[in-house]
């Protein structure tokens, strides 16, 4: 019999970038690196579990970008030209390194990881979505959404309506992708504001998550901490608050497992190690250096100097690791459960891209929890919000307090004087957008009604917390200014166009083409 | 803000130094370019001091992990024609305010031309002398009417600002912001008014709920642990304050303040020159198309017009290469067999006089 719950939740997300218009765009390559070495190898990792019989619960968020860009034929055709060209230069590096056996060995297996990447892709026909519903299909994973376009909400206030097009937007989405409606929500950044659950209500979504400071800090005081979720009055959606322990012992860059000196160096790539005519073809064309995601290197130690990477130690490193999360969530359910005379839930959130794109090892990592948690031990089990509110009907009631995850726990990150410039043209157009929609009731048909989608689309687009994000980093900002300004002029022009009733079809019929994610949108959900 | 600068102005420096030499040896031998990231990107798991500074801070590692998503060199090149900027302004009236977290707001405004001019006809040069002020009123759980406020500050702001930062110094109350004018006689003249916020709390709440009591200690103890504090946490008077001052250390100062006043002895200037330097071998010939070429006893494939390159990393130490082709129809077989030897030495020097001096003007 458990004594407690574990549930991982996996949150993926990448902005919407597509570039029809050029034929090679560096930031594209964000979608097909965390396709090979994140998105496929937890498929790989899920689907061996489920041929071999194991049963387990993860939960993981699908952004409606992340869905969209996975299920354009054109990103689709790109990386497929992308991951033939990492065979190819993986082909090159066995030959390169013929002399170097340390090395070669590593040539091999990119080239073998590369090659199962694209049989994935293609034994999938491409849509990886398909795939991750399958898993869904099967109860072994729980799909939840995200904000449209990842925006985020707390400072999208006092323009309540923009929150209500992101999730409205968001639900329909996943409903077409995934085949019914969306259950739980990751919010963008785990950034939630009071009141926002009724416009999750609103959608039918049952719950969210947010920051341990989120529940522990919310009114009045929950009984159980962070170890059950609570209901936010008035709107009876669950809220489900994080476990900073077992967040910590991943997420740190301290006493976290993936900076194990045993695991792979992030930060050695033969992108940026090797002579420049040979790597040429494989870096931006431009002769800008790039990852090309073959690293040869282990982190080693400290200091600059780094010795070849040896898979063997790695993975034995990684299933230690996975023996040690278990082993203190184990600790942890049985004090707390007899502590708190109930059964504890932990909730242990991380960006998905953390598992095999910065931690290389990370797949495997989750491989081993997942198996020892089902076989080895009865103390612990994984459970997915929908299960475990299913099983306990009866929680408190609170009002959670706004938190996000971000740096310091509040909205600092996206709200600095690197970057608080966009929220007075994002707030005009938001404002703006709703008096599109109140004034263009239902029936509005053909051009006009072509415009208003593609107004709410370059509003949402623009609202990404990817470019404040970026913006609040400092660096390689240019291409999250340029996204910003270029979606809220898009925006512009077209509320001008619709007001003085004088569209321009052709340059309309441009943009859609362009930013052509969510098709199915409809205007009206931004009131 | 110091140390953000300091790694700036190291990263231009360390991307300065991406073109490191070159050679091509006349036997064919390429010195490859050495790992031009080493110095340029130093990681969040690198860098144990910084992060033994900002450990205890909420958000630190998602943060690291979210940027490395878009870990790409600056490219982007402005397009012929730039797109048009942005307007400066939406020519309305309007003030909106937002929570930045439990302490600090933020606003920004917008005043239209003809508000000025009324403002100017109304008040002559009155309005010459006025100063422009942000009133911040205190309307926890009140009905706002411009009067009933539990209480407001003013701050005085730039006459050319249209956003500010403002310190409440109370978490969990509501706010509301006017945009005005304070005239020399005191009298404040709103021109525009924001609406209304709440502000989080920073702590745990003191609301109970009877149906679902908690022991205090019970629950300071949960609340230690939801943090990652551990299990050991001990209580008794004070554990709010001591959590806040662990967990969201920082947060009271503004981003300028917290490294520039840090007490923390100033740091001998690391220098960062480096050099790397690789080699590689270029093994290239030509002979009949059709024929069968090895190298090293691996077959490899000609070019359609019976060229061959290969490439190799070459370690030190000696390396024997015989290549071999046997013509399609296998009569003849010719063997060419080049020996290249790789020895590699180090040599550092320090010009101890330039050094000194260096360290002095530190």
């Amino acid at each position: 019999m458990n004594k407690g719950y574990l549930c991982l939740v996996l949150h993926s997300h990448l902005p919407f970038v597509r570039h029809p218009e050029h034929e090679n765009f560096l930031e594209e390559d964000w979608l097909y690196e965390a396709m090979t070495e994140t998105y496929i190898p937890l498929l790989w990792v899920y689907e061996k579990l489920v041929e071999d019989g194991i049963d387990f619960r993860v939960t993981m968020s699908l952004t409606p970008t992340l869905i969209s860009m996975l299920t354009d034929p054109l990103l689709q055709e790109r990386y497929s030209r992308h991951i033939n060209k990492l065979i190819e230069l993986s082909h090159k590096e066995i030959e390169r390194t013929t002399w170097q056996p340390d090395f070669q060995k590593l040539a091999i297996m990119y080239l073998n990881h590369f090659n199962k990447a694209r049989d994935t892709f293609e034994k999938h026909n491409r849509n990886l979505v398909s795939a991750f519903k399958i898993l869904q299909d099967l109860g072994k994973l729980e799909i939840i959404t995200c904000g449209a376009t990842h925006g985020y909400f707390p400072l999208m206030e006092p323009h309540r309506e923009s929150v209500r097009a992101q999730i409205q937007v968001a639900a329909n989405h996943y409903e077409k992708h995934l085949g019914r409606r969306p259950r739980g929500i990751w919010l963008p950044e785990c950034g939630f504001m009071p009141g926002h659950d009724e416009l999750l209500k609103e959608a039918g979504i049952k719950y969210f998550f947010t920051d341990s400071h989120g529940v522990l800090h919310g009114t009045p005081r929950p009984k159980y901490g962070v170890f059950a979720p609570v209901y936010c009055r008035n709107s009876g959606v669950a809220c489900f608050g994080r476990d900073l322990e077992s967040s910590k012992q991943v997420w740190s860059s301290i006493e976290g497992y993936p900076g194990d000196y045993n695991y792979r160096e992030f930060y050695r790539d033969i992108g940026f190690d090797l002579e420049f005519d040979y790597i040429k073809p494989y870096i931006h064309p431009d002769g800008v250096r790039i990852n090309t995601g073959i690293k040869y290197y282990r982190i080693t130690g400290p200091g600059g100097e780094k010795q070849p990477y040896v898979p063997e130690w790695a993975r034995e490193q990684a299933a230690s690791h996975a023996g040690n999360f278990l082993f203190n969530r184990q600790r942890q359910v049985e004090f707390l459960y007899d502590f708190m005379h109930k059964k504890p839930l932990i909730v242990s959130p991380y960006d998905a891209e953390l598992y095999g794109h910065w931690w290389f090892e990370g797949p495997q990592w989750l491989d081993f929890l997942i198996r020892k948690t089902a076989c080895d031990q009865d103390t612990v089990r994984m459970i997915t919000p929908s299960e475990y509110l299913e099983e306990n009907r009866r929680n408190q009631v609170i009002t959670p307090s706004m938190s996000s995850w971000g740096y310091k726990g509040y909205s600092e990150m996206w709200l600095q004087g690197s970057n608080d410039w966009i929220y007075r043209h994002l707030h005009a157009a938001a404002d703006r957008m709703t008096e599109l929609a109140r004034s263009h009731p239902e029936g509005t048909n053909g051009i006009v009604k072509r415009a208003l989608n593609q107004a709410l689309r370059e509003l949402l687009l623009a609202q990404s917390s990817d470019w404040a994000f970026i913006l609040g980093t400092g660096t390689h900002t240019s291409y999250a200014v340029r996204r910003t300004k270029d979606h809220l002029l898009r925006f512009n022009r077209l509320y001008e166009e619709i007001k003085s009733h004088s569209i321009d079809g052709e340059w309309l019929s441009d943009i859609e083409s362009k930013d052509n994610l969510f098709p199915e949108i409809d205007y009206r959900v931004h009131q | 803000m110091l140390r953000k600068i300091k790694e700036k102005i190291k990263k231009i420096a360390a991307a300065g130094k991406k073109r490191p030499a070159k050679v091509k040896s006349s036997v064919r031998s390429v010195i490859k370019a050495p790992s031009l990231r080493r110095k340029a990107k130093p990681s969040a798991r690198k860098a144990p001091e910084e992060a033994l500074q900002k450990e205890t801070v909420m958000g630190v590692h998602e943060m690291a992990v979210e940027r490395s998503k878009f870990s790409h060199p600056e490219t982007f090149k402005p397009r012929k024609q730039m797109p048009q900027e942005l307007p400066g302004g939406y020519g309305q009236d309007k003030i909106v305010l937002q929570v930045r977290d439990p302490w600090w707001l933020h606003c920004f405004w917008e005043v239209a031309g003809d508000t000025w001019n009324n403002l100017i006809n109304r008040l002559k040069e009155l309005f010459f002398s006025a100063k422009r002020v942000l009133r911040v009123y205190d309307v926890s759980n009140i009905n706002f009417n411009g009067k009933n406020a539990h209480r407001y500050f003013d701050v005085e702001v730039a006459q050319e600002a249209s956003s500010w930062y403002l310190d409440t110094g109370n978490p969990g109350r509501s706010w509301v912001v006017d945009y005005g004018l304070k005239l020399p006689n005191g009298e404040f003249i709103t021109i525009v008014r924001s609406n209304v916020v709440s502000t989080p709390i920073d702590g745990p709440s003191w609301m109970t709920d009877e149906e679902w009591m908690v022991p205090e200690e019970m629950f300071g103890k949960l609340y230690g642990m939801g943090f990652g504090l551990g299990q050991a946490t001990s209580m008794g008077k004070g554990w709010q304050d001591r959590f806040k001052k662990a967990l969201f250390s920082g947060i009271l100062s503004s981003p300028g303040i917290t490294s520039a006043g840090s007490p923390v002895r100033k740091k001998p200037k690391e220098r960062g020159f480096w050099l790397v330097v690789d080699c590689e071998l270029i093994v290239y010939g030509a002979t009949e198309p059709d024929a069968d070429v090895s190298v090293q006893g691996r077959k490899i494939k000609l070019r359609p017009d019976g060229t061959f390159t290969m490439r190799y990393s070459l370690p030190d130490g000696k390396q024997v290469i015989p290549v071999k082709a046997v013509s399609a129809d296998k009569i003849e077989e010719r063997i060419i067999t080049p020996i290249v030897g790789r020895e590699t030495k180090i040599s550092n020097t320090v010009d101890q006089e330039l050094a000194a001096q260096f360290y002095k003007n530190e």
